[in-house]
């Protein structure tokens, strides 16, 4: 399946696809976290046939409706499935490290393969945080990895 | 004038106490027309820009309900409803928005530019304007109003059609030219010669492109700075600096409107997040009083016989903004329905005209531009949005496959 990605200054970025059965879908990904999908006619991609507004917390729904589950139980399955992949979670420390800064700062992706797929704060999840991301001291941070990158990482992280 | 008002007269006495009592009714009252007037738009699906700006023609000199006390507090209101509405704008977008903006429509941007700019500036010369004031006339058509488009494309729900991208990217450039539109103008508003023009002129260019620079560098160091945890916090460190900012940028002639906008630009992340969240309620008590301040400073007598030029400049340029849009999104290989929707959703003007034929108001460079404008933009916000809204219909006959 082709994704077409497009940017739309000041709301966020628009997805388009073409499914097998020939429909053509674009789905708007919100800054705020809400969602669009819109549903073109068969011959016509400039005509919409509907449209559907979703809230972050329907689109989080609809996520798992359509086959997606909650990350971490995800996770682990794949921890079981793949041999020296690495899964920890790592307290962000009240200063140093990379508390205050943002992801892109530690480079971790580039120095060391890891890659940050989460972060918990308090109550709330951020799954698949952007480069941007800024870190928050007490934040939990899910870094995945092979298991030297993922030390590597996390001393990054920690400082 | 102040007969319209017999009970408060008696009631609100002699001295401060009186005369901060008349304050508060009168802001009050413009509150509350505002309000009223707000959900009839709302009512009609309409914009309130327009409806604003009729308030305050119907308010203050030659209206019904005068206001006079109040007039002071409304004027910084506006000035501050002005740096409010470009800081938010500045928000909505991230460095990288303008970068890919300007890269992929410049050209469409440059054709915008000159087919709606040149009406404007004829129509000037032709009234016998002095070409800075024509200058002004052309800024009013150019720039089409971000306010009302975006509303309306979520509105109507066409946020995820393949036009949409062609619109916003056309505004985005608008925006940047209206970064370096408004400090020259506000040079030549001073009345400089031509050299010291020119001269003073590069100076303010080279202090906007200085600060894009600083902008995009400065992002992290600058957002961290301001955030906190604290709603009450944050508020009060953001708007202190927007202000200051503003006030410094208005200083050195490059008016606190871009001076505003630059910030916005420059707040990026979580804190650009939580100002977006936090804002807008400011903004649109603020932006009120612009609208009304504008309108106030406007005899409703004096729109009279500007309406006939105005009419047909809004029907010239709503012709262009429609060439324009339609060629920018034949170019960006959308098909025939959706080169019209962009066509026509571009044709809104708004907030911007106003902010651009206000500076030549306040600087009383030329007495119709005021009224002119009014007429404009009350005839193309309203007559814009309903354009927008037909354009949804739009479906093209095809043959069948």
């Amino acid at each position: 399946m082709d994704l077409f990605e497009t940017p739309l200054p000041g709301i966020g970025t628009r997805y388009e696809f073409t499914t097998d059965h020939n429909d053509h879908v674009c789905v708007v990904v919100r800054r705020d976290g809400a969602r669009d999908i819109v549903l073109f006619d068969h011959d016509d991609p400039d005509s919409t046939r509907g449209s559907v507004e979703l809230s972050p917390h329907e689109a989080g729904n609809l996520a798992e409706l359509l086959g997606g589950t909650s990350i971490t139980a995800r996770l682990d399955e794949l921890k079981h499935q793949v041999e020296g992949l690495e899964i920890v979670w790592v307290t962000m420390p009240q200063s140093g490290g990379l508390t205050g800064k943002t992801i892109a700062d530690g480079k971790i992706r580039t120095t060391t393969s890891a890659s940050v797929v989460a972060v918990i704060r308090e109550e709330e999840a951020f799954p698949g945080p952007q480069p941007d991301f800024t870190f928050a001291p007490g934040d939990t941070v899910l870094v995945i990895g092979g298991s030297e990158a993922v030390s590597a990482a996390s001393s990054i992280l920690t400082g | 004038m102040h007969t319209a008002f017999p009970l408060l007269w008696s009631a609100g006495g002699t001295g401060d106490a009186g005369h901060s009592a008349t304050i508060l009714i009168e802001l009050g009252i413009v509150l509350l027309v505002l309000g009223a007037l707000g959900r009839v738009a709302q009512w009609w699906g309409l914009p309130t820009i327009p409806l604003y700006l009729l308030g305050g023609l119907v308010m203050g000199q030659g209206g019904f309900i005068p206001i006079d006390a109040g007039e002071d507090f409304i004027a910084v209101g506006a000035q501050i409803g002005v740096v409010l509405l470009l800081l938010l704008l500045g928000l909505e977008y991230s460095p990288q928005d303008l970068r890919t903006g300007l890269r992929s429509t410049w050209k469409a941007g440059l054709l915008d530019l000159v087919l709606n700019g040149a009406p404007g500036f004829a129509l000037g010369i032709l009234l016998g304007w002095s070409p800075t004031a024509s200058l002004l006339l052309a800024g009013v058509t150019y720039i089409s109003s971000s306010g009302i488009i975006a509303r309306l494309l979520d509105d109507l729900g066409r946020v995820g059609n393949r036009e949409t991208p062609v619109i916003l990217s056309l505004l985005v450039m608008e925006d940047i030219v209206m970064a370096v539109f408004l400090p020259l103008v506000a040079v030549l508003l001073v009345g400089a010669s031509v050299a010291e023009g020119a001269i003073a002129a590069a100076v303010a260019i080279g202090a906007v492109a200085v600060a894009f620079v600083v902008a995009f560098r400065l992002s992290a160091v600058v957002s961290k700075a301001v955030h906190s945890r604290s709603r009450e916090l944050l508020l009060l460190t953001t708007l202190g600096l927007t202000f200051v900012v503003a006030g410094f940028a208005e200083a050195v002639q490059v008016s606190a409107a871009v001076g505003a906008f630059l910030l916005g630009l420059t707040l990026s992340g979580q804190v650009a997040d939580e100002v977006r969240g936090l804002l807008p309620p400011l903004r649109d008590v603020f932006g009120g009083f612009f609208f009304v301040f504008f309108g106030l400073q406007i005899d409703p007598a004096t729109l009279v016989p500007v309406f006939i030029p105005a009419l047909g400049l809004a029907i010239v340029t709503a012709g262009t903004k429609l060439a324009t849009g339609y060629s920018a999104a034949r170019t960006a290989g959308v098909g025939q329905a959706g080169r019209w929707r962009a066509g026509l959703s571009l044709i809104p003007r708004g907030e911007f005209s106003i902010v651009i034929a206000g500076l030549g108001v306040s600087a009383g460079l030329q007495e119709n531009i005021g009224p002119l404008a009014a007429a404009y933009v009350l005839i193309l916000a309203v007559t814009g949005s309903i354009a927008m809204r037909l354009a949804s219909k739009i479906r093209i006959a095809r043959t069948a496959p």
